[in-house]
């Protein structure tokens, strides 16, 4: 296996809504999160409570409550995982419009 | 990625390994060099002590929990995985033990026994009941769902308010227990959407258990002065970890 592939990109089989404009994509720096190995670091970043606002290629994992990054903007039907607690998720539509993780087993 | 290869991926020594350098490398006994170490008053040291000597019971119950059940685990990376939270809960014994120290407490083993909170107690005699009856899901569930839940809550509030050294060994404690969750909810939550029934045997299990750990991590939190929204919160946030699987 290699082990790049463990990135939480979105998987490419999701059906995401329909949404016409190309995802905008994002480049990723180490924000210091050190719970996964150096060359996953990126892909991660600590929750900085209720005042902490996600990006659009971010999303609060709900069991660990770290923030999982990718590099393109991330829409519903897209799956991240997260690796500091190895959930698996599938992005929806929250109940306010945000976007949630929603684990998958 | 296919979910297969990634569980195989995170559950591996290889990934342990590379996660806990990154917050372990150059630490001693969870704290980096350094670390102030503020007076305590009596009282207050008193309390930490009795809350260190809990932590302590819980982390037993853990890591006698954890190197048990590799003989029961259904796969090879899953006994690889309990063998690495095995060695976490080894370790976490070591920090808060060596913390009991560093406040002065000459004989750990015999401040924990009579500091021991009994529902604690009463909670590991029917764990390990679980364990030795080889029941592989309410074991985990006991475990990695409602021991570990609760430890990861108390342990992120007990740090907001704690002195720099437990604080310090506490975060470095949290960042272990986030893959254990993580993995009784993953292993639990794919057995319950292919067995249903399972999840009425785990409601069981819950009921009798769930209880005993949350008093006496409520009185962990009433120990060290927690405020009445820390303990709602202790409630609300294991609530959600039993109710993604399935438990209202």
């Amino acid at each position: 296996m290699k082990l790049e592939e463990a990135k939480p990109t979105p998987d490419a089989g999701a059906a995401p809504e329909a949404e016409s404009a190309p995802r905008r994509r994002f480049e990723l720096d180490d924000r210091g999160f050190d719970e996964v190995p150096k060359k996953y670091r990126k892909f991660y970043r600590r929750w900085e409570g209720p005042g902490d606002a996600l990006g659009p290629n971010e999303i609060l994992c709900p069991v660990c409550k770290v923030v999982i990054r990718s590099p393109r903007e991330l829409r519903p039907g897209d799956r991240v995982y997260c690796m500091a607690c190895m959930a698996r998720l599938r992005i929806v539509r929250g109940a306010e419009g945000s976007l949630a993780g929603q684990v998958e087993y | 990625m296919d979910p297969e290869l990634f569980r195989d991926h995170v559950r591996s020594f290889e990934f342990w390994f590379g996660a806990v350098q990154g917050y372990l490398e150059g630490t001693s006994f969870g704290l980096r060099p350094g670390a102030p170490e503020p007076p305590l008053d009596a009282a207050a040291r008193d309390a930490l002590v009795t809350v260190l000597c809990n932590y302590c019971v819980g982390e037993t119950i853990a890591l006698e929990g954890a190197g048990a059940l590799i003989r029961i685990a259904p796969n090879r990376p899953t006994k690889v995985f309990l063998s690495t939270q095995t060695v976490d809960e080894g370790r976490h014994l070591e920090v808060f033990t060596h913390r009991l120290a560093e406040l002065g407490v000459a004989d750990p083993e015999a401040e924990i026994a009579a500091r021991a909170n009994p529902k604690l107690l009463e909670f590991r005699r029917r764990f390990l009941e679980l364990v030795r009856g080889e029941d592989w899901e309410a074991a985990v569930f006991a475990q990695n769902v409602i021991l570990e839940a609760m430890e990861f809550s108390v342990f992120q509030l007990h740090a907001r308010n704690a002195d720099p050294r437990t604080r310090e060994i506490l975060l470095g404690v949290i960042k272990d227990e986030r893959r254990h969750i993580g993995f009784g909810e993953n292993e639990l939550g794919r057995r319950i959407a292919q067995a249903p029934e399972v999840r009425e045997r785990l409601a069981r299990v819950r009921r009798a258990l769930d209880p005993l750990v949350l008093e006496s991590f409520t009185s962990t939190l009433e120990r060290v002065g927690a405020p009445r929204q820390d303990f709602d919160e202790l409630g609300r946030s294991y609530l959600q970890a039993v109710a993604r699987l399935g438990f209202a």
